[in-house]
């Protein structure tokens, strides 16, 4: 109290000169049309781009919800997207469609475990059977082939990545067609090998290598990778060096992809085997 | 002390007067714009307390915002003036000091020294009017020279007007 007292004696001055000044910028700015907008514009300003500030901030803590939001819209524009290709496609080829309206259905996911660095790599994502996912169905990351679920629990599933030895996939070069089999030699986690593709076949480095849909579990035309290299290999074949599309070191968002009608193809197949 | 107070009061009327009636219509180029009601402020007694100071630095420039229409401006102007009033005596201080009970007058103090006192105060009092006028620092060049000039011209006719008094 007294330090208080002190304080106001000793700036007393000032203090009256302050509220003064105050008094007379109150003045200013209400009595002058000029002076108003000016400190109104000001103050405008300011706070506009305090406002700007909190809100790049604040919308730092809802990207996890809006990732989600995003993923969950995808697979509904997704499972729609098919609806409507699939109706087309039933004007023409009835056989592939006759019981369901769409061939594929699409699930997002989030990969909560994953190696890279074994012979035989597997991933774990956190969705089961419980919401609607089946053995043999097939997993895609990044807009490339990322495995196939090979065991599915109640609420997680377990697929194969397409990092393992046992892994074989059907594919083929976009711009001639020409179809061989992806596996993976246990060296690099970015590259894969294609072989089988004869050797009088031209291409080059950087061709796009998709999935054919001979399988039954890939969709076709989905994008494997690039080829990055190739070299002629014992017989008639080339060994084809793919890199892959999907970087398997930041797998964390997949999608699951169902095919409605694979019982379906695998019955038929089977009766004339 | 009543006989000082008839005084100034005098002073303030005669002063407010000169500046609404024939001042404020004085203008050169739109360059020069004296204000001699600052005078009063000039020309208090060196015992003034400062809150006093203060207040009738608030009520001058409010009575000649009054009659100007621009509230706030010139009582925001002379209030800093009569703020920085006695640290600019203090820095001009004569080797002796002042005389008790004695006002700033050239008579006392010399020509050398009032000009140099009311240049100081009159350029600050300036400088916070101008500014506060055009509210923005573009055309800032121009500024500084309404104020130059606006000082210089005030200057001169307060000291043709504490001539006039000394003359009396």
């Amino acid at each position: 109290m007294r330090n208080l007292l002190n304080f106001l004696e000793r700036y007393n001055n000032l203090i009256i000169f302050l509220v003064l000044e105050g008094i007379t910028f109150w003045l200013l700015s209400t009595g002058n049309d000029y002076h108003n907008t000016r400190v109104v514009k000001a103050t405008k300003g300011f706070t506009y781009y305090l406002e700007q500030k909190f809100n790049n901030a604040r919308s730092y803590f809802y990207l996890k919800e809006i990732n989600n939001r995003l993923a969950s819209e995808n697979v509904a524009l997704n499972n729609r997207l098919d609806r409507l290709i699939g109706s087309d496609d039933s004007l023409f080829f009835s056989v592939s469609d006759s019981l369901f309206d769409q061939r594929y259905i699409y699930s997002s996911a989030r990969v909560v475990n994953n190696s890279i660095n074994r012979q035989k790599n597997f991933f774990t994502i956190d969705k089961g059977y419980s919401h609607g996912l089946d053995v043999d169905m097939a997993v895609m990351a990044d807009g490339g082939v990322a495995g196939i679920l090979v065991g599915c629990g109640r609420n997680f599933s377990v697929g194969m990545s397409v990092l393992n030895l046992d892994f074989r996939l059907s594919a083929r070069i976009k711009s001639n067609g020409y179809f061989g089999s992806l596996t993976w030699e246990g060296e690099d986690y970015r590259h894969a090998v294609l072989s089988e593709i004869p050797q009088h076949v031209t291409f080059g480095i950087g061709d796009t290598i998709e999935t054919t849909g001979f399988s039954a579990i890939f969709p076709e035309g989905l994008m494997i990778g690039t080829i990055s290299d190739f070299e002629k290999s014992g017989g008639d074949f080339y060994k084809i060096k793919v890199l892959l599309k999907t970087d398997f070191k930041k797998l964390y968002f997949v999608d699951v992809i169902g095919n409605l009608s694979k019982t379906e193809q695998l019955e038929l197949e089977t009766k004339f085997q | 002390m009543i006989n000082t107070i008839i005084k100034y009061s005098l002073l303030f009327i005669l002063l407010i007067l000169l500046q609404v009636l024939l001042f404020n219509n004085i203008q050169f180029s739109g360059y020069v714009n004296p204000y001699v009601y600052i005078m009063f402020i000039l020309l208090l007694p060196f015992e003034t307390p400062s809150w006093l100071l203060l207040f009738l630095s608030f009520l001058t420039g409010f009575i000649v915002d009054l009659f100007t229409g621009t509230p706030g401006m010139h009582s925001s102007a002379t209030v800093v003036a009569g703020f920085v009033r006695p640290f600019v005596l203090r820095i001009t201080s004569p080797r002796d000091g002042y005389e008790a009970g004695s006002y700033p007058s050239m008579m006392l103090y010399g020509f050398k020294w009032f000009i140099i006192y009311t240049l100081t105060v009159v350029f600050i009092h300036h400088t916070a009017l101008f500014f506060l006028e055009v509210f923005r620092f573009t055309g800032f060049l121009t500024t500084l020279l309404r104020i130059f000039l606006s000082s210089l011209f005030t200057v001169t006719f307060i000291l043709l007007l504490e001539f006039v008094r000394k003359v009396r």
